[in-house]
């Protein structure tokens, strides 16, 4: 099977790129070939594409939970480890402890939060990858992934739907 | 004809007036922002170069010494053990209230005059509560043993007391501190790809902001996970911001000694951090403007009005909240805390008690009203930096001047700080310089939302009026 070909198509606005997608979709090329760059968050809804999935919500929650153990442990499980009774005070209060569970559930679930943007964007990545600079200067880019033979039938048809450039692209390191 | 011209020249107002009507291309709002990090005059340097002998001296110069000789060149002595070192921890953290008050509740709520400045706020947060840390480990003495703070067993197994609000204080500034440097790094990420895309290769400036970039290139999943992380941020630092000053606050509010043993303390505390930080961000932000090229083309009078607005509210809340602590105390306090308030109004500082209700109430109710003079940055960075000045008094007068008054009359004496006061300068030349390097590193302006926002204005017409119309992109 022939090694599939890197498209780069650069639009200065929102409008033609949602077009794009459209086209290409009808001319055959499925929404897994195609991946819109933008410097703004776009949404998918604006781009008529299919909602991204994510994980960050759920690694959020797993890493609250975490969290809450973590404090449960400090609470109720330390003062355990090596027991000074103190006449007149209970030994492991609820009410500290809630102060305690709070903040590591917090923590956990931040700490998660944040390390969930680094696994589901395979942050950090410095390997070479398909990119123009312009981008990050307004510019919106598809990136498509399609059969060389469809190359020429594509580039036509995105030039045609207002794309500044559509260029064969290699991977290079930003 | 006339009433063309008329809307003409409204809609020309408008734009002036408001930032999110007054696009640029992106590439031009780049260039902005990268020339005002690159521009630098020797007034810059000359200032850098002074804060950077004064850290040297000040801070780690004079804690050198205090390490050396030990805690009694500090003023603290019998009954004020805590002095100026916890009046600046309580100080520091409270000026990192702002970044996540802008930028965490004014994300939620929406407010989109938020846009241009919540970096600004956010790396006070970072830069603040680091001084809140060395004070802390300053007033500890023995800094060296800091490590024992951490939740860790000893070798006879036995952990640190987490019935004791000193443990909280640990595990509220710590998770408040890497919650908000995480907080401000997401949003930081396209800002630095943009900043990495835009410097010439073979610099070290390169490979700083490729490093730092990660790899982000903007697609749609990278914003996907950034969205749902920064929405998510958003909501769950709220309540950790305020945790953290009502920590502190129990700090005192959990001993039952006069003036300190208070019900009230967790919100009243949280108030003044929100009154010192919204200070000391109008001040930031006036500096920005005045001193950076092109900034005041994202900064607007617009800006200084709705941050007035704020500190208007939020200086009479304080106000409530101060007069309520107030007037419990005056009315069913027991004789050592009615010795006290006396104390505090007719005592040798006396002074300071009415330059804090001046400082906090009278000058901010005096000015902030008025919207021309809220619209003036100036003035605005005078008032930040009074209500600053009444803020710190504000924590001088509850931590050592309280302490002086308690119930054993025959060890009543009056605080003399001693070389805790360079210290304190130190921690305060230090925010600053951190603030000036961080300016010539990293964008303070994050342009990539500056541009959502500006996508989500329009002006539209309702009969004959142009109004400002905002849509929801999310």
């Amino acid at each position: 099977m022939a090694e599939e070909k890197s498209l780069l198509a650069v639009f200065s606005d929102l409008d033609p790129a949602a077009d794009a997608i459209e086209q290409l979709r009808m001319l055959g090329i499925h929404d897994d070939c195609m991946n819109v760059i933008s410097g703004i968050p776009v949404t998918e809804a604006m781009l008529g594409r299919p909602s991204q999935w994510t994980n960050v919500p759920r690694l959020a929650l797993g890493g609250a939970i975490a969290g809450f153990l973590v404090g449960a442990f400090l609470s109720f499980v330390t003062p355990n480890m090596y027991t000074i009774m103190v006449g007149g005070q209970p030994f492991a209060p609820v009410p500290p402890a809630v102060i305690v569970l709070f903040e590591m559930t917090m923590l956990g679930m931040l700490l998660s939060t944040f390390l969930g943007v680094f696994l589901d964007s395979l942050f950090p990545n410095y390997r070479p990858m398909h990119y123009v600079p312009e981008i990050s200067d307004g510019k919106i880019a598809i990136l498509i992934e399609c059969p060389p033979p469809d190359a020429q039938k594509v580039t036509e048809v995105l030039k045609k739907l207002g794309a500044e450039s559509v260029n064969e692209t290699e991977a290079q390191h930003l | 004809m006339a009433d063309h011209k008329h809307h003409t020249s409204h809609e020309e107002h408008l734009r002036e007036q408001h930032l999110m009507l007054d696009p640029m291309p992106r590439g031009k709002m780049n260039e902005m922002v990268m020339e005002s990090m690159h521009t630098t005059s020797w007034k810059f340097w000359l200032v850098f170069g002074l804060l950077a002998a004064l850290v040297a001296y000040a801070l780690f110069y004079k804690w050198g010494v205090m390490i050396l000789e030990g805690l009694g060149v500090a003023g603290v002595n019998r009954p004020s053990y805590w002095g100026i070192f916890l009046v600046n921890t309580v100080f520091w953290i409270g000026i990192s209230h702002a970044g996540t008050f802008i930028s965490a509740i004014l994300r939620v709520f929406k407010a989109e005059f938020r846009r241009p400045f919540t970096r600004a706020a956010e790396l006070m947060t970072t830069f603040g509560l680091i001084q809140a840390g060395f004070s802390i480990f300053m007033h500890m003495g023995r800094v060296w043993l800091s490590y024992w703070l951490m939740p860790y067993p000893n070798q006879r197994q036995l952990w640190p007391n987490f019935h004791s609000p000193l443990s909280w204080d640990l595990l509220a500034i710590t998770t408040y501190l890497l919650s908000s440097t995480m907080y401000l790094f997401l949003p930081l990420i396209p800002d630095l790809a943009m900043a990495r895309d835009r410097t010439p290769d073979g610099t070290w400036q390169k490979v700083f902001y490729r490093i730092l970039a990660l790899g982000f290139r903007g697609t749609e999943g990278e914003w996907t996970h950034l969205r749902n992380a920064l929405n998510i941020f958003a909501f769950a630092i709220i309540p950790v911001m305020f945790s953290v000053h009502t920590i502190v606050s129990w700090d005192f509010a959990m001993a039952t000694r006069p003036g300190w043993n208070s019900t009230i303390f967790g919100p009243y505390f949280v108030v003044g951090a929100l009154h010192s930080g919204m200070g000391a961000v109008v001040m930031v932000l006036a500096v920005v403007r005045g001193t950076m090229k092109h900034m005041k083309y994202f900064i607007r009078p617009e800006h200084f009005e709705a941050i007035g607005k704020l500190m208007l509210i939020i200086s009479m809340a304080w106000g409530y909240f101060f007069f309520n602590d107030y007037i419990v105390q005056w009315y069913g306090g027991d004789k050592w805390t009615k010795e006290l308030l006396h104390w505090h109004e007719a005592g040798p500082m006396g002074w300071m008690w009415f330059g804090m209700l001046i400082c906090n109430v009278a000058i901010p109710w005096a000015i902030l009203w008025n919207k021309k003079w809220r619209s003036t940055p100036w003035l605005l960075f005078l008032v930040g930096m009074l209500i600053n000045v009444g803020m710190w008094f504000e924590r001088y007068i509850i931590v050592p001047i309280s302490l002086t008054i308690n119930r054993m009359p025959f060890t009543w004496r009056l605080y003399q700080p001693g070389i805790e006061v360079w210290l304190g300068i130190g921690t305060l030349a230090f925010f600053i310089l951190l603030y000036m390097a961080a300016s010539r590193l990293i964008p303070l302006i994050p342009v990539w939302e500056v541009q959502e926002g500006q996508m989500a204005h329009s002006l539209k017409k309702y009969g004959r009026e142009t109004v400002v119309a905002v849509s929801d992109l999310e």
